[in-house]
């Protein structure tokens, strides 16, 4: 902002390129919603402390970064936050106790100002308190209220002086100044105009026609188009048309000659444009995002550049504030007229304000907004305001109200502290002012912070007091029969808990469901790559190309006819009735019955339906033929024996499972079916780029089998038994089913104890689908199990159902360590787990990997659901039923308006937003050093956007992490509830439930 | 069947979801809230749903053995002298064939919306509103008059205001819903024309006696003009087509029903009703065909360029709306009958998956290769069409200026008018002049009030709904170019 003037053409265009740069850390970064990747919203922000963050973005996006004042006192109320919590984050505020006046505290004060809320109020607000409220008229209230009113006179002339000044010459953004001037928005007119252009731009393919100018970029384009454009003339700006053909070729050359134009002050250009982008921000930032992936979807002939948008969206504003500006004030939309204008009409510019900022009574509100340009009038119109203005003046400078709006937060907050009227005359006026001022510390931001630290410490405290509490209850068991590997998702907490539950011989591991193996996969009707690879912190492009291929190749022709008979069919079904006026009509007609029939058995008997393809006759092509080099730019066809070992060996080694293996070994992905969903990626696996990672568990579990590779593994230490067999499936979050993978080369030796583990997961399903049904509040509660999972998998066949599943929602921790930390302790699914050992990792090595790699994953999850809970309309995408598909990139509401990013409401409804607690099992020392040398941890942890823990292998002790104050000793009772397993925990409840230590799981079987 | 049971049938087809509207009103007034509520509103909705349904089956396996009822009276509204106001039903072949298919839709999209509006802020209020379209849709596809048929008219109107604004937070959707009220408002016009010259002219609107009576053709043309123009509203022929497009800011269900499947259909059925009449007078037939046809490439080039599913969609809808339009303007009667049948089955199944579109593809959408090797000869015709497209031909604006505009230019003139004539005349403190500013003082006494209230309860949230509603209606109606615009259509139809 601060950038040395320059008249010089090059110069503008190098700070042009600048701020565009900068852009990309205020726009929504989301990518199309098919790719849709879980990321922290706030990413532009993330190089600053977590509070801080969120204090700059309400700041610059107007954005509040945490649930309302309100929210969090329900949430003390319900006894989600105890007193306990609060002051044990105002103890971190430095002089906390010391008095102000009289015997007040300043945490008597905070806590007063936190559980009621003693903020100014607006005039119409006030007036009704005044008039209806009934406190101050109590016999409680009465006198004090007289004496507020009567001890705020002195603050009542420090009030007028600081009325701030308003500047029209210094605005940043047309929309903001004719809003606050006009009170009209002229972004509608904005976005009308604007919206089918640019969905038209990006479009990857819902209409068959676009600008045939679309390769010359948005700019040329548009220009072309809207040159000729008789809307212009309908809407009587004639001139536009010629302004238009008459633009530069250039749109950086174009916005800077407009920026000038309009007359913003030149160091404010770069506010000028954030601000302009910021006002549509999921469009600007689709269009952002596009810029940097040219040719995505297909679309190697549309150029997408942010300057284009830029210079369109700069001069369609314009236009619109132009019409606006002529019509009230008769002059064009330049800030030096507009000032001269209001120069010469103060009483009007006062009165606008005035009445924009609510400080008027609805009545004059609306007269002062039916005001028009003076016209041929000018005197008259000068009455007008004059008269309005005397109005004004006799209803609002009325003495007693101007006290009244100092007075009532003193009043509230006297209440509050049980004060009466002698206590605050006591204070004397001084007392007062530091009251005052002390209160004037506690901003929305400080608030929010506050309450969101207590609100995070009383679910912290439960985690630790059951990792204390659980601490060296499991022992190593001899007979384990299965070990299940399971995708490090919280979602997988519950299903691990059950399955342990099931069969206590079981045991579970977690990990990153691409489980190392990245992959473009070919499925066998595929006739692209799917990457399945993670690309979250970086985007990871596979070198490898793995075919999954039919067993029985002479099916293939008769498949691949099926495949194009159907492609064809589906074009005709979805495309031609929606466009081919004739062929369509005839389609539609045709294929009617058919509809008619679908409908009524996706109504009345959803279960016919077979939504999830039957498993495949299938193997994968997955060993290189021979050693060519393998780049993501000319992936290679499969991996070498070597690489293949490499990627066991590593994986096998983050999870320390090196040893004691199980005759079974299941490697198993998740991914999540629905019907009718345009977010149906945000359900997926979040390791492997929103995709279903169960082509992954395949892989590994195919690669662990061959000989080759285990002999390459014992030759490095990790000695697999040859009577152990890998299995791989597929684990359906939404209703909680199975799909293994290759079961016909299970040898026979291991037939039936396969039967027996598929049989154990599919109860273990069915008892989850009872814990999953109680956050459902659709669903039965504490019906039996296999009502329960009669129930989801209704669900996930419901073509009517907006929550198939409910995601992550609720997650709030994360473990790193061995299973015997959290086995047979209730977490409600709240939990990612990471399968870690600490005896395996002398070094620190594969710790760090760890976090390096699963950290930013887990924190962007949390952080996604975290921001749009606390403002689903700014971070989130609002409610899914009014949803409508825009170009294949994304969803806006109805037929119109800003693409929307982030979660739906119906995914984070129950959400409750807090920050990731991620507790390890390692000593501080070796936690210590990885964060030492480590940037990316530095940013994460030590910025605040994480929480982190550590839980000591031996000895059990907790320690918590504080950013400014180092490694923080936990002490605190270990002591907690038990329960037979977890359904008879849950039994009953609908609502989060705390953790309780389970004795099922730790039964020798 | 004997009639008196036939009687109640028929009448309890419209009867019991206006019923389940009432419990639901009920329900809402007594302050239901969460989830527990939900079930409620839902049984009362799809139980009747169902119950129609049965009883639609019923009549018509008995049609089917016995042939359809068709004219069935069961009361007077209304009679002196003259003019008698029968309460009749008229439910002939066609009338069963569509009330069985509107009922199973209903009931399947009341199914449908049971789960997808769940612990939504306006689940009871969507339900009100579906429940009175289905009371009024019963009424327009059964009732033997035109009077009847107005009520369902209205009724189906008002409901489809009422979900287009159920967003009400966000301006677009209450924008939307007005623009769509107030377009709706001309076919009314020329609805309530219709009715008065059928009355005026033959005593009666009962769809059977309009079809017997030997009108001259200069009377047949004036009365069918009428109905016409409202057939043309509600189904969104040009002129009228600009609001349906602007229609989709409700929930997917509703506009499924509404805008896909089943309302949209109304204009058409109001068309089929009148053959008769139709029949005696070709000339009219020819213009309704011309309209049809334009409305028909107005739609089939607006939709090739619509970026999102759902408008694609309804501009899908508009051009087989045109074709059935066309069709009865060929005399084609009977296959615009069963177009209508077939295409609202089919837009209602795609209209509902329309959220899942892009997992029912599997590549982009392509021009038919004829179209496309057409346009390739005119590469300059094609940034041409290519504009009008994207514009839907400045049908938008155009309707702004050569009508919003004058009447808005009339409506400040009579605004002066009121002012220095007028307001002298009735003075400020005349008892008109208080009774409006006694009840926009209430309104604005109401507002404010439930705008303090701190509580955000379900139930406050709909009363300041509800006060936002009356406060945009009397609005309306305060401003005196509305109801000239309604003045100044009936007159232009008239002349």
């Amino acid at each position: 902002m601060n950038e040395p003037m320059s008249e010089n053409q090059h110069d503008f265009r190098a700070r042009f390129d600048h701020w565009i740069e900068h852009l990309e850390h205020v726009l929504p970064g989301q990518a199309s919603i098919r790719d849709f990747v879980h990321h922290n919203t706030l990413h532009g922000y993330a190089h600053l402390p977590f509070h801080e963050a969120l204090a700059a973005a309400r700041r610059e996006l107007g954005i509040a970064g945490y649930w309302s004042a309100e929210r969090f006192r329900a949430e003390h109320a319900a006894g989600r936050i105890a007193d306990a919590d609060i002051n044990a984050v105002l103890d971190t505020v430095p002089d906390i106790d010391a008095v102000l006046a009289g015997a007040i505290t300043r945490r008597q004060l905070w806590n007063a100002a936190l559980r009621q809320d003693c903020g100014p109020l607006s005039v119409a607000r006030l007036c009704w308190e005044l008039d209806e409220g009934r406190d101050h008229r109590s016999d409680a209230g009465a006198a004090l209220w007289v004496t507020c009113v009567e001890l705020a006179l002195g603050d009542v002339t420090e009030l007028a002086m600081a009325e701030e000044r308003f500047s029209v010459s210094g605005a940043t953004s047309l929309r903001e100044l004719i809003r606050q001037l006009g009170g009209e928005d002229i972004l509608d007119a904005v976005r009308g105009e604007l919206v089918r252009h640019l969905a038209s731009h990006l479009d990857l393919g819902i209409a068959p026609w676009h600008n045939p100018a679309r390769g010359e970029g948005f700019y040329a384009a548009w220009r072309r188009l809207s040159a000729r454009d008789p809307a212009w003339v309908l809407g009587s700006q004639n001139e536009a048309q010629a302004e238009i053909a008459e633009l530069p070729a250039d749109p950086a050359e174009f916005i800077e000659a407009e920026l000038r134009r309009i007359g913003f002050a030149e160091t404010q250009w770069q506010a000028v444009l954030r601000r302009l982008a910021l006002d549509l921000p999921g469009w600007s930032g689709m269009f952002l995002w596009r810029s940097q992936r040219p040719g995505y979807g297909h679309t190697e002939d549309v150029p997408v550049h942010i300057a284009d948008y830029l210079a369109v969206r700069l001069l369609v504003e314009r236009l619109a504030a132009d019409a606006v500006a002529r019509r009230l004030w008769g002059v064009p939309a330049r800030l030096a007229e507009l000032a001269a204008y209001f120069d010469q009409h103060p009483v009007e510019l006062r009165l606008r304000l005035a009445c924009h900022r609510g400080e008027l009574p609805e009545s004059l509100a609306s007269r002062v907004q039916q005001m028009e340009a003076p016209g041929e009038r000018p005197e008259e119109s000068r009455a007008a305001w004059a008269e309005l203005a005397h109005e004004a003046a006799a209803s609002l400078d009325h003495e007693l109200l101007r006290k009244a709006r100092v007075a009532w937060p003193l009043y509230r907050l006297a209440r509050q502290l049980g004060m009466d009227a002698a206590a605050l005359h006591a204070l004397g006026r001084d007392g007062i002012a530091a009251l005052h001022a002390a209160l004037a510390e506690l901003d929305a931001d400080r608030m929010g912070a506050v309450w969101l630290g207590a609100y995070e410490r009383h679910y912290a405290e439960q985690v630790f007091t059951a990792l204390a509490a659980n601490h060296g209850r499991t022992t190593v068991s001899t007979s384990t029969s299965a070990q299940l590997v399971l995708c490090m998702d919280d979602r997988e907490e519950g299903f691990r808990r059950h399955l342990e539950e099931t069969d206590p011989r079981l045991e579970t591991l977690g990990g990153a469901a691409h489980f190392g193996v990245f992959q473009n996969f070919y499925g066998v009707d595929d006739s692209e790559p799917t990457a399945l690879c993670p690309v979250v912190p970086v985007v990871v492009r596979p070198a490898h190309a793995v075919h999954e291929t039919l067993r029985d190749e002479t099916e293939l022709p008769s498949r691949q006819r099926r495949l194009f008979q159907r492609s064809r069919y589906r074009r005709i079904e979805n495309e031609a009735t929606r466009l081919a006026p004739l062929a369509g009509t005839l389609t539609s007609l045709l294929l009617a019955p058919k509809a008619l029939a679908a409908l009524l058995l996706r109504s009345f008997a959803p279960a016919i339906l077979r939504d999830v393809p039957p498993p495949p006759a299938t193997r994968l092509d997955l060993t290189a033929a021979e050693n060519t080099p393998a780049t993501p730019d000319s992936p290679r066809r499969g991996f070498t024996d070597d690489e293949q070992a490499e990627r066991i060996f590593n994986f096998l080694a983050n999870l320390g499972l090196t040893k004691n293996f199980a005759p079974l070994v299941a490697i198993i992905g998740h991914g999540s079916w629905s019907q009718n969903n345009p977010h149906l990626a945000a359900y997926d696996c979040g390791a492997c780029a929103g995709r279903h990672s169960g082509a992954n568990a395949r892989l590994f579990a195919a690669m662990a089998n061959r000989p080759e590779v285990r002999a390459r593994l014992a030759a490095r230490g990790i000695d697999i038994p040859t009577a152990t067999w890998f299995l791989s499936a597929e684990h359906n979050t939404a209703d909680d089913g199975m799909q293994w993978y290759d079961t016909e080369d299970i040898p026979p030796a291991l037939a039936t104890a396969f039967v027996t583990l598929a049989a154990t997961a599919r109860q273990a399903g069915a008892r989850h689908a009872v814990e999953r049904c109680r956050r459902l509040m659709s669903a039965p509660l504490d019906a039996p199990p296999e009502q329960a999972w009669r129930h989801v998998a209704g669900r996930r066949r419901d073509f009517a159902q907006p929550r198939p599943e409910l995601g992550h929602v609720t997650n709030a921790a994360a473990f790193v360590g061995r299973r015997s930390m959290s086995r047979g302790a209730y977490f409600d699914r709240r939990a990612f787990l990471i399968s870690y050992d600490p005896f395996n990792d002398e070094d620190g090595r594969i710790l760090e990997r760890l976090l390096l790699a699963n950290g930013p994953v887990g924190a962007g999850i949390s952080l996604e659901y975290y921001f749009s809970s606390v403002d689903n309309e700014r971070f989130g995408c609002g409610t899914k039923t009014m949803h409508n598909i825009v170009g294949g990139l994304g969803v806006y509401a109805g037929g119109g308006g800003d693409l929307r990013t982030g979660l739906p409401w119906q995914m984070i409804e129950i959400h409750e937003p807090m920050r990731l607690l991620i507790v390890i099992e390692q000593t501080l020392e070796s936690i210590t050093a990885i964060y030492q040398r480590q940037p990316p941890l530095q940013e994460l942890v030590g910025k605040g956007w994480v929480l982190l823990a550590a839980k000591d292998p031996v000895s059990g002790a907790i320690h918590r992490f504080d950013p400014a104050r180092g490694w923080l000793s936990w002490q605190g009772e270990a002591t907690l509830p038990t329960a037979t397993d977890s359904l008879a925990w849950i039994a009953g409840r609908r609502d989060p439930l705390p953790p309780a230590l389970l004795s099922r799981p730790l039964e020798a079987a | 069947m004997n009639p008196a049971m036939l009687n109640i049938f028929l009448s309890l087809l419209w009867l019991l979801p206006l019923f389940a509207a009432l419990a639901i009103g009920a329900r809402m007034l007594g302050g239901a809230t969460g989830d527990a509520a939900e079930p409620g509103t839902a049984r009362w909705s799809t139980f009747t749903a169902a119950s129609g349904f049965l009883l639609l089956a019923a009549m018509d396996v008995m049609a089917l053995l016995h042939g359809a009822p068709g004219r069935v009276e069961f009361g007077d509204w209304f009679a002196s002298g003259d003019l008698s106001l029968p309460l009749a039903v008229l439910a002939d072949a066609r009338a069963l064939a569509f009330a069985t298919l509107v009922q199973l839709i209903g009931w399947i999209v009341l199914r449908f919306s049971r789960t997808y509006l769940h612990r939504e802020t306006g689940y009871h209020r969507f339900f009100l509103g579906m429940n009175l379209f289905m009371a009024g849709m019963q009424l327009i596809v059964l009732a033997g008059d035109g009077a009847l048929t107005f009520v369902g008219w209205e009724l189906a109107g008002f409901s489809s205001w009422l979900l287009i604004g159920y967003d009400l937070p966000r301006p677009a959707a209450t924008g939307n819903a007005l623009f769509a009220f107030i377009t709706n408002r001309i076919g009314d016009e020329g609805f309530i024309l219709g009715l008065a010259l059928a009355f005026l002219w033959l005593g009666s609107s009962d769809w059977l006696q309009l079809s017997q009576h030997n009108l001259d053709k200069v009377s047949a043309r004036m009365l069918l003009f009428g109905f016409v123009i409202a057939a043309f509203a509600k189904s969104a022929q040009l002129p009228l087509s600009s609001w349906l497009p602007r229609a989709l800011e409700g929930p997917t269900p509703s506009s499924a029903i509404f805008y896909g499947a089943i309302m949209v259909h109304a204009g058409i059925w109001l068309l089929i009703r009148l053959e008769p009449v139709f029949l005696r007078v070709p000339d009219i037939m020819v213009q309704v065909a011309l309209f049809g046809a334009a409305t028909a490439l107005w739609a089939t080039l607006a939709n090739r360029s619509q970026g999102d599913v759902k408008t694609s969609l309804v501009f899908a809808t508009l051009t087989q709306l045109g074709l059935m339009v066309l069709e009865i303007g060929l005399g084609l009667f009977d296959l615009a009958f069963v177009h209508m049948l077939l295409h609202a089955t089919w837009r209602a199944w795609q209209f509902l998956l329309a959220p899942s579109y892009m997992a029912r593809v599997d590549g982009p959408a392509r021009e038919s290769p004829w179209l496309d090797r057409l346009l390739a000869r005119w590469p300059e015709s094609r940034r041409w069409l290519y504009g009008a497209s994207l514009q839907r031909v400045w049908l938008e604006p155009l309707t702004q200026t050569v009508v919003m505009d004058p009447v808005q230019t009339i409506g400040r003139d009579l605004a002066g008018f009121d002012q220095r004539v007028m307001r002298p005349l009735l003075g400020e403190r005349g008892p008109a002049a208080r009774l409006l500013s006694f009840v926009a003082g209430r309104c604005a006494a109401l507002e404010e009030r439930l705008t303090q209230l701190a509580s955000s309860g379900r139930a406050t949230q709909l009363l300041r709904a509800a006060a936002g509603w009356f406060l945009e209606i009397e609005a309306l109606l305060e401003r005196p170019r509305y109801l000239l615009l309604m003045i100044a259509a009936t007159f232009m139809v008239i002349l």
